[in-house]
């Protein structure tokens, strides 16, 4: 395929050794079959692919079933892949999360002033300087209209919001970098616009919901923006009836922030009315520190918390990508089985076009294994070839980026996120595995009808 | 007809093949079958009425949207206050109220969750999608189950999954530890089931039930519960036109009552299109990517068994033409081959599924946004056989052109 195809397959393979043991055992077990199949096989490979060259229409047609197939499961397991690794991205082992009792999720949670101050201090907190590492959060989600909405698209979208108050602090915590010529809001909050009596908000914005604010904007102010792209330094945006100012562009980490607006606490809990704090995040200094402290904060007596591991919270928003992965695999199970129909259609066609050859192969000494194995051999170099021409096209996806939600299922909170479809290690072992076991069922059936001929029957 | 028996017997002459060929499409519009009726039923449900419109009235700026339920006397009039101001036809409150079967937080999953709708039941009948028309039996069912908990407020309607999943039954009491109203526990006895399909996982309480519960809690606690003025989530109104919709909008948002939070109007199907904004390139992707792959694997399976049929059967074909049979014939020949197995097994693969899912499993479980269950489109009894039909005629079309065009002395000149 190309280079860039290339470079995934390349950057997978640094992955393999994070996979699962059960897909070790397939794919090793696979890869021995292979062997196994090739070494007992005595009849050379080269007659089957001389032969496949000669019927090469009908090779073509059940390769590209094979292609359609597989190219199909990389782009759906890209997706999955995307949203797990955004997860993963999103959380680290050293934070501990802390929400209200109850609170399912952060823009479910309440947390009482008073005791802001007492946890954030509890021992296991890191410190920067005399400041403790904890990030006073208020979480909400917006309701935006939006003005110019593209084709198709709805006139509101949801904007998550994240009020912090210390952003220098937030940002060490979750681990965000600005672009360069980007700042941190001032701690007013807010700055004046030009031609406004009302000033403008100022916050600091996702690269994706930046990317999406900026598509908002008519082709030509966007043809005259600093940068047409997504909305930069300065740039302005509308909601609740007030004026954003852009005053900086958090770097895209592949975590849920990249789909964020963060402005200060005081000034967006008293606009969207949600004055309390929703969150505290507190950097603790190692992941087992982290575990302390959590475990220390679910006996906290002073008020009722749920605190947890950052990183499990970001699973607990695995719901949607769980329902995903059942419904891809269901979905490909069925496929594949229509595919394995149509391989075992060119198979039957391939013997019964070559009785001949079969007969007089048994006569030339070859056995009923040999012959099977010949076959079998057959359909899975078609299989493994239409897959990995699928795997390759299939892999083209990856880096491109797509809407989804991250949710943690019914009654649970949900964010909208960008993410970046991935193809990973264990989406190209899926598909080699796919592969493998649709080439042998589809060809061991019409393989096996032909061992059951006999040689003097065959030829006549 | 002699011509029908001629492509029934020559689809019976290699039954694998045949055999094969049919299950494939089977298998492949039964995908299709299942992603259509997904994307046929989103695509109604956000897709604007002219009459009997539903208006949706939330919080304006925020979700979760959390009103007051100060609110919800005035908006389910639709803000009416002066002459010349109109009502709604009808009205439906919604409050969230959600929790687990069990005090244990351990033990607490998806297993021991419940998320009910907090609303006056007599709505379930008139303003709930699909509840307002169900079949006789159903609909009787549904009604016993409304007036039980009409009758007592502390009820609990369970979709059937999540009574499975609860393991309880109708007449079982028990009590729902909240996640999200602290302290309000609510013992709950089950009066009935909702039928299957796209309301398998829901649960619905009285409204009275909750809201009294917040009244205890303020008594016994000398202070508010800090979820006391934010129990109101939603309020429908159904009215009769755009027009209406329209109007009562402007009662409303013009309406100096709700201020804090301030509300928005919009038509569910307006509101449902918000919501799935966020799942635009998954939607897309199975309606341009999924689906056109399977009918183009499907064209192809088809393709590859007609081309080695029509291969096979070059001598057979000359013989044909020498009988006297026209290009054109041999070609119908070939088409209606294809053409009769994918019209016959799309139609059985898609009634099978309708059938199937829609009666035994009780809808396609395929949570969106907040639609836990889908079912089978009454359209898919069309599409198998136009689907089954269309990539048969598609995938065969270059083979029966090939048989068309089998030369007669070429044919013969081979013949040892």
């Amino acid at each position: 395929m190309t280079s860039s195809t290339g470079l995934i397959f390349a950057l997978a393979w640094r992955d393999f050794a994070k996979l699962p043991t059960p897909i070790w055992g397939a794919l090793a077990g696979s890869f021995l079959m292979l062997v196994l199949l090739y070494s007992v096989g005595q009849v050379p490979l080269s007659y089957n692919i001389r032969n496949l060259t000669v019927r090469w229409k009908t090779t073509v047609m059940t390769g590209l079933a094979f292609t359609l197939v597989l190219g199909l499961l990389t782009v759906m397991l890209a997706f999955v892949a995307g949203m797990k690794r955004m997860t993963e991205q999103s959380g680290h082992p050293d934070n501990v999360m802390v929400m209200s009792d109850g609170a399912t999720d952060e823009s479910f949670s309440s947390l009482g002033f008073s005791d802001i101050g007492d946890i954030e201090t509890q021992p296991g907190v890191e410190k920067l300087g005399d400041r403790w590492l904890c990030s006073k959060e208020t979480y909400l989600v917006a309701n935006q209209p939006v003005d110019h909405p593209q084709p198709g698209r709805p006139d509101r979208r949801f904007i998550q919001i994240r009020g912090v108050d210390d952003p220098e602090i937030s940002a060490i915590v979750h681990r965000v970098e600005l672009f360069p010529e980007s700042k941190w809001f001032s701690g007013a909050g807010v700055q004046a616009v030009a031609g406004e009596g009302t000033p403008g908000i100022e916050v600091v914005v996702g690269e994706a919901v930046a990317r999406e604010l900026g598509n908002d904007r008519l082709p030509e102010v966007r043809a005259k923006a600093k940068n047409p792209k997504r909305l930069d330094v300065g740039d302005t945006f509308q909601m609740a009836e007030r004026t954003f100012v852009v005053s900086g562009v958090m770097k895209s980490s592949g975590s849920t922030f990249d789909s964020e607006v963060w402005g200060k606490r005081s000034v967006l809990g008293k606009k969207f009315g949600k004055e309390t704090y929703t969150t505290l995040l507190l950097k603790a200094k190692s992941p087992k520190d982290a575990n302390a402290l959590a475990e220390l904060l679910k006996n906290y007596t002073k008020a009722a918390l749920n605190a947890q591991l950052e990183t499990k919270y970001f699973d607990s928003l695995n719901a949607t990508n769980i329902q995903f992965t059942i419904a891809i695999l269901f979905v490909t199970v069925f496929i594949a089985i229509g595919g394995v129909f149509g391989v075992m259609n060119t198979m039957y066609a391939a013997i019964s076009q070559r009785i001949k050859d079969i007969g007089v192969l048994r006569l030339v000494g070859f056995s009923r294994l040999h012959i099977l194995i010949s076959f079998l051999l057959e359909s899975l170099v078609i299989a493994m070839a239409g897959g990995a021409v699928g795997c390759a096209v299939g892999s083209l996806v990856d880096g491109f980026t797509a809407s989804s939600v991250l949710s943690a299922g019914a009654g649970g909170g949900f964010k909208t996120v960008s993410l970046r479809l991935t193809v990973d290690a264990f989406t190209l072992a899926s598909c080699f595995l796919l592969t493998v076991v649709m080439g042998f069922i589809g060809g061991f059936l019409p393989a096996f009808s032909a061992v059951r001929l006999k040689p003097l029957d065959a030829l006549r | 007809m002699k011509f029908l028996s001629l492509i029934v017997k020559n689809i019976g002459r290699n039954l694998v093949r045949s055999i094969l060929t049919a299950l494939g499409t089977m298998m492949l519009v039964f995908v299709v079958t299942l992603v259509w009726s997904i994307l046929d039923f989103l695509n109604l449900a956000t897709t604007a009425k002219n009459t009997g419109i539903k208006v949706i009235v939330t919080d304006k700026w925020q979700i979760p949207s959390q009103m007051p339920f100060t609110y919800a006397a005035s908006l389910a009039s639709g803000a009416a206050r002066k002459e010349g101001d109109i009502k709604p036809l009808d009205s439906m409150t919604w409050q969230f109220y959600g929790g687990h079967v069990t005090k244990d937080k351990v033990q607490r999953s998806f297993n021991t969750l419940i998320f009910a709708f907090a609303l006056e039941p007599k709505k379930l009948n008139t303003m709930m999608d699909e509840l307002d028309n169900l079949p006789p039996g159903q609909a009787a069912e549904l009604a016993d189950a409304i007036q039980k908990l009409e009758a007592n407020d502390q009820g609990i309607i369970l979709g059937p999954a999540r009574m499975k999943t609860l393991n309880k039954k109708i007449g079982d009491t028990f009590t729902i530890y909240s996640t999200n109203y602290p302290d309000i526990n609510l013992e709950v006895t089950v009066v009935g089931t909702f039928p299957p399909g796209r309301y398998n996982q829901s649960s619905a309480i009285h409204r009275d039930y909750l809201n009294r519960s917040m009244d205890v809690y303020k008594r016994e606690k000398n202070k508010e519960h800090p979820m006391a003025r934010r129990t109101l989530n939603l309020v429908w109104l159904k009215v009769n036109d755009n027009a209406d919709a329209t109007k009562i909008d402007q009662q409303i948002e013009s309406s100096p009552e709700y201020s804090s939070p301030e509300v928005k109007c919009e038509t569910a199907s307006a509101g449902v299109s918000t919501f799935l904004d966020a799942y635009r390139d998954l939607i897309w992707g199975m309606r341009w990517l999924l689906a056109p792959s399977i009918l183009v694997t499907l064209a192809l399976v088809i393709s590859n068994a007609i081309s080695i049929s029509v291969r096979e059967r070059r001598t057979e074909l000359a013989v044909l033409k020498v009988l006297g049979f026209r290009p054109n014939q041999i070609m119908v020949l070939v088409l209606g081959e294809a053409l009769l197995i994918g019209v016959l097994s799309g139609t059985l693969s898609s009634w099978l599924t309708y059938g199937l899912v829609n009666i035994v499993v009780g809808g396609i479980p395929f949570p969106i946004a907040f639609f836990s269950a889908f079912l089978i489109s009454a359209n898919a009894l069309w599409w198998g056989p136009v689907l089954g039909g269309a990539t048969a005629l598609l995938g065969s079309f270059v083979p029966a052109w090939t048989a068309r065009n089998v030369l007669v002395s070429e044919v013969f000149s081979r013949v040892t």
